[in-house]
């Protein structure tokens, strides 16, 4: 299991303590605008690219059809596919939120998840910086916001 | 079969049960649990993770119990400093108490077992 690389230091350690007591196999954590703010269990920018993109979507979809269906956003969704599960879920921290995608198998289970990603969601109201949400509202530039963001990750690409 | 809110509701009636709940096996949600006897009002509510927690150990006993070519465990109990947590398997479901460090463990062991013998 290799430690979580991070855009935004203060993130790394509740991430890791997610990721070992959750015993996910891999997950991001990311603004609803799409940037990448931590990730663990992948080794390609691509991959993160992908998910951070296809979670900024889901959540906006799923956020109005909670909204039409039940009067409020969802909180969290879940799947259980055959041999690996992926959780998602919304993580407010003071007026900031984030997304966290995770990746989890017949070694954690769903209650699990949820337990210790609630405790991730109290470690970051705890650990989030004052100045943090005028620094991360979206730009508008959605594609310039990610590809900064997994620079942060991964390290600029041709630069390796 | 006896219906999931019977067994939680005869399980919590057996003196030093403080909690009864019955909880999937393989994602560790609560299917249906009684109330915590003796909680103050404004205190936590520890049955969720309770029942997280154990259903997840119970999944790593079997492992073991397996491994150790033992079959599938019978009754699990844990043992802590104010209470104890038990544990028993009944297909995909497990039925967890919390235990008052005081109670009879024997007869809450008999009780759990009758019960999830009447699920299997």
């Amino acid at each position: 299991m290799t430690n979580p690389t991070v855009a935004e230091a203060w993130v790394a350690a509740p991430l890791k303590r997610l990721m070992e007591d959750a015993r996910l196999i891999s997950g991001v954590l990311l603004y609803p605008s799409g940037r990448a703010v931590g990730q663990f269990g992948f080794s390609n920018a691509a991959d993160v690219m992908s998910i951070c993109a296809l979670t900024s979507a889901i959540n906006a979809s799923a956020r109005e059809l909670g909204r039409q269906l039940d009067g409020k956003p969802f909180y969290e969704m879940h799947h259980a596919g055959a041999e690996r599960q992926v959780f998602m879920a919304r993580a407010a921290a003071g007026a900031q939120e984030f997304l966290f995608v995770g990746v989890f198998d017949r070694e954690s289970s769903l209650g699990m998840v949820e337990i210790y990603f609630s405790e991730f969601q109290k470690a970051l109201e705890k650990l989030l910086p004052e100045n943090q949400t005028i620094a991360i509202r979206p730009s508008g530039d959605f594609e310039g916001e990610l590809n900064r963001s997994l620079d942060a990750l991964f390290g600029p690409i041709g630069k390796k | 079969m006896k219906a999931v809110n019977q067994v939680v509701g005869s399980l919590s009636r057996v003196p030093g049960v403080v909690a009864a709940m019955v909880v999937g096996a393989s994602d560790g949600l609560i299917i249906e649990a009684s109330e915590m006897i003796g909680r103050a009002p404004g205190a936590t509510d520890t049955r969720r993770p309770t029942a997280a927690l154990a259903s997840y150990l119970y999944s790593k006993v079997t492992r073991a119990s397996d491994a150790a070519r033992l079959g599938t465990p019978a009754f699990m109990r844990l043992e802590a400093e104010s209470g104890h947590i038990c544990v028993v398997g009944a297909r995909d479901v497990v039925l967890v108490t919390i235990v008052a460090p005081d109670a009879n463990l024997g007869r809450v062991r008999l009780d759990m077992m009758n019960a999830a013998k009447d699920n299997r």
